[in-house]
C-alpha cells in the first residue's frame, strides 16, 4: 500500500537558553495511508504540535526524515512552499490569524499565494465555502464581526481553500461550544468526503477521537508510545491513564456498571455503539 | 531570528552584582556611562575597559550572553568605526583613496569610537542580565519618588506600572509573533523572498493579528487588575521593599574611584 506520509526516526530539539537540553520529540516513526483519519493524542507538552509542524515543513528535523508520497520533503528546500500547499496545517486557535477586511479575502489568501487569480480564485473560494457550509452572505462581512465559532470556521476554510491532500488540524474544537464543535467536525468530514483527503487531528476530546479516527498516535514525553487502531488504543485504558489520558466517558460508564455486573462489555468506545449494545441487551433481557 | 532579542532578559545567578540594590545599579550605570563619554582618547578608555571587564567577571553571567548582544548591534559598531576612520586629521598618512585619507589618528579614532559603543552595550547588559525587569521598574519608581514635591507621585507610579507590564509582555509578544508567522507561512505566505515593497506588504498578515490580539489582551488585563481593586499608586504598599546595604556603598565607591581614574588620565595625557 502506498503511504502518503511517512515519518522516520524523527527527533527535534528547540534551541534556546534552556539549561536542560531535552528533545521536544524523540525518534518518532510511523506511516499514514492515503484517505485515513489519524488522531494524535497526548498530554500537554507531549510534542503533538511540534510533530505536526514537521509534516508541512515549518520545522526542519534535527534528525530523521519526513516523506510525502515517498519523497523527502526537504530534498529541495526551495520547494518547501509547495509542500505547505499539499499539506495544509490549521494551527490551534486559527481565528487569531484572520487579518483581511472581508471573509472572502481572508479565505482567498492561501489560494492567492498559490498563484490563483481572477475567476479561478473566486471559484475556488466559492466551492470550498459551499462544501463546508459558509454562506455567500458572509463573504463581504468583516471576519472580526463574526462569532467565535464562525471565525474558527472561516479560518479553517482558509486552509482548506488550498485543497491540501493532507489536512492537519491542531485541536480544532478546543474552546468551542457544542454547536461550534459539531459544525467544525462536520466541515472536516465534508472536506474529506469531497476531496478524498487524508486527515490528521490533534485533540483532547476522546469521544470525538473514538468516533472519527481510524488510527491513533499516542505521544508521551516526546515519544511515540502507541500507534494503533482506535479500538486497540482505547482497550489499553490503564496505560492511557498512566500517561495522563483517559478513555471516552461512555467506556468509563460501562466500566462502572461492569463493577456491579461482570457480564457488561467494556470495550465499547462510542456513544452510538454503546446505545446499540445496551438496547440489544435490554431487548434480550426482556425476551428471556 | 526573533530569539536573538535578549535585551531585558534576566540571567539567574547569585553574584554580588545580582544582590546589589537595583537603585545602586542604575545610578552606577548612569555614572559609568557619563564618564565613558568623558574619556578624551583611546588611552583614557583603558580605565572603563578594565572596569567593565571586572564587572562582567564578577557578575557570573556567561561571556556568550554578552557576545550575543554585541552581535545584534555589530552593524552599528562597524558603521560608526568606518565613518570615523576618515576623521583623523593628524598622524602619518597611510592611504589616500580619491578625496579620503586614512591616517594613524583616524585608525585610533575608529577603534576608540567602536570600543566605546561596545563598552556601552556591555555595561547596560550587565544591568539587564543581573536585575529582573520588575526590580528595575521598582528602582526607577523609587528613584523618582522625589517627584512627590511636584505632586506627581501617582504619575510616576503609573509610568513604572506601564513599564512593568510592557516588559512582562515582551516574551508573550515574541511567542505570539512566531505563532502567527507560522500560521501564515502554513497558508503559503512568503516572508523571506521578494523585493522590499513585497516584503513590507508581507508583514500585513502578521502585524494586523498581532495588533488585534495585543489590544484584546490589554483590555483583559485591565479588567483583571480592576477586579483586584487596582486603582493606581495611592495607598499601595510593597511586599518586597528595596534596601541599601554596605555592598552598595562599596560598589558606588569603587566605581567613583574608576571615574576618578578617567579624569586623571584625561588631564595627564
Ligand atoms: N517555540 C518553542 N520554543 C521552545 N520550546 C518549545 C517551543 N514550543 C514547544 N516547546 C517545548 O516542546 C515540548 C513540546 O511542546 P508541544 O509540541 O507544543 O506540545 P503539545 O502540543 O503536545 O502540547 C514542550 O516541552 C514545550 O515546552
Ligand atoms: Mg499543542
Amino acid at each position: 500500500m502506498a503511504s502518503i506520509i511517512e515519518v522516520k526516526n524523527l527527533s527535534y530539539t528547540y534551541d534556546g537558553d534552556a539549561q536542560i537540553v531535552k528533545d521536544a520529540i524523540h525518534d518518532i516513526s510511523f506511516s499514514i495511508e492515503k484517505g485515513e483519519i489519524v488522531g494524535i493524542i497526548g498530554h500537554t507538552g507531549s510534542g503533538k504540535s511540534t510533530l505536526i509542524q514537521h509534516l508541512n515543513g515549518l520545522l526542519k528535523p534535527a534528525s530523521g526524515e519526513v516523506l510525502l508520497n515517498g519523497k523527502n520533503i526537504w530534498d529541495d528546500p526551495k520547494n518547501i512552499k509547495d509542500i505547505r500547499f499539499k499539506v495544509g496545517l490549521v494551527f490551534q486557535y486559527p481565528e487569531y490569524q484572520l487579518f483581511e477586511e472581508t471573509v472572502f479575502a481572508d479565505i482567498a489568501f492561501g489560494p492567492k499565494n498559490m498563484g490563483l487569480t481572477g475567476d479561478e480564485l473566486k471559484n475556488r473560494v466559492e466551492s470550498i465555502c459551499d462544501t463546508v457550509g459558509i454562506k455567500r452572505e458572509y463573504f463581504d462581512k468583516s471576519p472580526f464581526d463574526l462569532s467565535g465559532g464562525e471565525k474558527r470556521r472561516v479560518a479553517i476554510a482558509g486552509v482548506m481553500a488550498m485543497k491540501p491532500e493532507v489536512l492537519i488540524l491542531d485541536e480544532p474544537i478546543a474552546g468551542l461550544d457544542p454547536k461550534g464543535r459539531h459544525e467544525v467536525s462536520a466541515m472536516v468530514k465534508n472536506y474529506r468526503e469531497k476531496f478524498g483527503a487524508t486527515v490528521i487531528i490533534v485533540s483532547h476530546n476522546m469521544e470525538d477521537m473514538a468516533s472519527l479516527a481510524d488510527k491513533l498516535i499516542v505521544l508521551s514525553g516526546g515519544k511515540l508510545v502507541m500507534y494503533d487502531t482506535a479500538y486497540n488504543v482505547f482497550s489499553k485504558g490503564d496505560m492511557l491513564s498512566e500517561i495522563g489520558l483517559s478513555v471516552p466517558v461512555v467506556t468509563k460508564v460501562l466500566k462502572l456498571i461492569n463493577e456491579k455486573n461482570n457480564d457488561i462489555r467494556t470495550d465499547i468506545f462510542t456513544l452510538k455503539d454503546a446505545v446499540e449494545y445496551l438496547c440489544a441487551l435490554s431487548a434480550g433481557g426482556k425476551n428471556a | 531570528m526573533l530569539k536573538d532579542i535578549t535585551f531585558g532578559q534576566y540571567y539567574e545567578s547569585n553574584s554580588i552584582v545580582h544582590r546589589l540594590d537595583p537603585r545602586t545599579k542604575i545610578l552606577v550605570l548612569i555614572l559609568d556611562i557619563v564618564f565613558l563619554f568623558l574619556t578624551k582618547s583611546i588611552y583614557s578608555l583603558i580605565v572603563p575597559a578594565v572596569q567593565t571587564v571586572l564587572i562582567l567577571i564578577i557578575s557570573k553571567v556567561p561571556a556568550k550572553m554578552f557576545l550575543r548582544n554585541i552581535k545584534t548591534i555589530l552593524p552599528i559598531i562597524i558603521f560608526t568605526s568606518i565613518i570615523n576612520l576618515f576623521y583623523g586629521n593628524s598622524g602619518t598618512v597611510l592611504l589616500t583613496v580619491w578625496y579620503f585619507t586614512i591616517t594613524t589618528s583616524g585608525i585610533l579614532r575608529a577603534v576608540y569610537m567602536g570600543s566605546r559603543i561596545i563598552l556601552l552595550i556591555l555595561l547596560s547588559s550587565v544591568l539587564t542580565y543581573t536585575t529582573t525587569p520588575n526590580d528595575i521598574t521598582d528602582a526607577i519608581e523609587s528613584l523618582l519618588s522625589f517627584m512627590r514635591i511636584f505632586r506627581l507621585q501617582n504619575a510616576v507610579h503609573m509610568l513604572a506600572m506601564m513599564m512593568t507590564i510592557a516588559l512582562r509582555f515582551i516574551p508573550t509578544l515574541v511567542e505570539e509573533t512566531e505563532k502567527i508567522m507560522n500560521a501564515q507561512k502554513a497558508r503559503g505566505a512568503d516572508l523571506e523572498n521578494g523585493r522590499l515593497i513585497e516584503r513590507i506588504k508581507a508583514l500585513i498578515p502578521i502585524l494586523i493579528p498581532l495588533l488585534i490580539s495585543s489590544v484584546r489582551r490589554a483590555y483583559e488585563l485591565a479588567e483583571a487588575m480592576e477586579c483586584r481593586c487596582y486603582n493606581g499608586g495611592v495607598g499601595r504598599v510593597r511586599m518586597k521593599r528595596l534596601k541599601y546595604s554596605w555592598a552598595d556603598l562599596w560598589a558606588a565607591f569603587i566605581n567613583i574611584m574608576f571615574c576618578g581614574g578617567i579624569i586623571a588620565i584625561n588631564t595627564l595625557i
